[in-house]
């Protein structure tokens, strides 16, 4: 870990929004006693190193017209590699992990999430899975949002 | 996405999405890229942020990279009418960063979903032993993760 008190200070402020004025990087140095200067060659240097995926909007997919779901499945353990392969081809995926139940066995293994223009395209893509895997794909929409807003402790 | 508006939102975020310019005058920078004022690049990503189609203008942390290497997803059984009074509950949690409600299938009864984010598989736990203690429920599965596969932002 290189991440210094400074960079902490600026990655834990940037996880809410960007001020919408004119110099936002000045703005955030009043708020945190850094100067405009200093808050954006951090800023570069957390991009450049990977520690920041990106600065930009977060898309709430929903809002924008487009429908998601959360879609699990069984996988048998010698096809994991195969199986995921084909899932993260599609530009709809923007996750994908393999899960194993801690305290008590669970019928799924593979976790992806997927987002589509509309319902009948997702509908339509997670056949085409089950068509090119042979497996069953199970669609766990959101019924109810309680949080959604990833923002780390950063300490 | 039918009318002109939109068109020229979808066309800002698109331009934006794989990230702003990191400058002293970004929105101007957009502008001057997209061919508008400063004025209005900023207008149009507050009304996008108002109507809630961007969640937020904010970084993406790369969280293994800085340290926080535990993910986990813990589903719960909650009874029907209790979901709305634990979701609440979940959320206020600060190491859950997303909390939802899902459907039950015949070979699947766990409702509600909590992502809980920490330094460290201990660190989660703790957390799911918190909520146990508030909520009461006693019904759940911690699902790490063991391999991730893809992680990507949402774009359009």
């Amino acid at each position: 870990m290189i991440l210094c008190d400074t960079d902490r200070k600026i990655l834990h402020r940037l996880q809410s929004n960007l001020p919408l004025v004119s110099r936002p990087f000045l703005a955030l140095s009043k708020e945190l006693d850094i100067d405009e200067d200093t808050i954006i060659e951090r800023v570069k240097f957390m991009i450049e190193k990977g520690y920041v995926r990106r600065l930009a909007p977060i898309i709430n997919t929903q809002a924008m017209g487009r429908e998601a779901t959360l879609a699990a499945m069984t996988v048998p353990e010698d096809r994991i590699e195969e199986v995921s392969v084909i899932i993260n081809e599609y530009s709809g995926v923007s996750h994908n992990y393999l899960r194993k139940g801690r305290n008590t066995h669970i019928p799924y293994n593979m976790w992806f999430t997927m987002s589509a223009r509309d319902d009948e395209e997702l509908h339509c893509l997670l056949k085409e899975i089950e068509g090119r895997t042979g497996l069953t794909v199970r669609s766990l929409p959101t019924t109810k949002k309680f949080k959604i807003g990833v923002r780390f402790k950063i300490y | 996405m039918t009318n002109k508006k939109e068109d020229i939102d979808v066309k800002l975020i698109k331009h934006i999405q794989e990230g702003l310019p990191v400058t002293k005058t970004p929105y101007k920078d957009i502008g001057q890229a997209l061919g508008m004022s400063e004025e209005e690049v900023i207008q149009r990503l507050q009304k996008l942020l108002e109507s809630g189609k961007v969640r937020r203008l904010a970084a993406s942390i790369a969280h293994r990279k800085i340290g926080i290497n535990a993910n986990a997803m813990c589903v719960w059984k909650v009874p029907k009418e209790q979901v709305d009074e634990v979701g609440e509950i979940m959320a206020g949690f600060e190491e859950v960063t997303h909390c939802y409600e899902r459907p039950v299938y015949s070979d699947w009864e766990y409702n509600v979903f909590t992502m809980i984010h920490g330094y460290t598989d201990a660190e989660c736990e703790a957390v799911i032993q918190a909520i146990k203690k508030k909520t009461g429920l006693n019904d759940y599965v911690i699902l790490y993760s063991e391999k991730e596969f893809k992680k990507v932002g949402v774009r359009i």
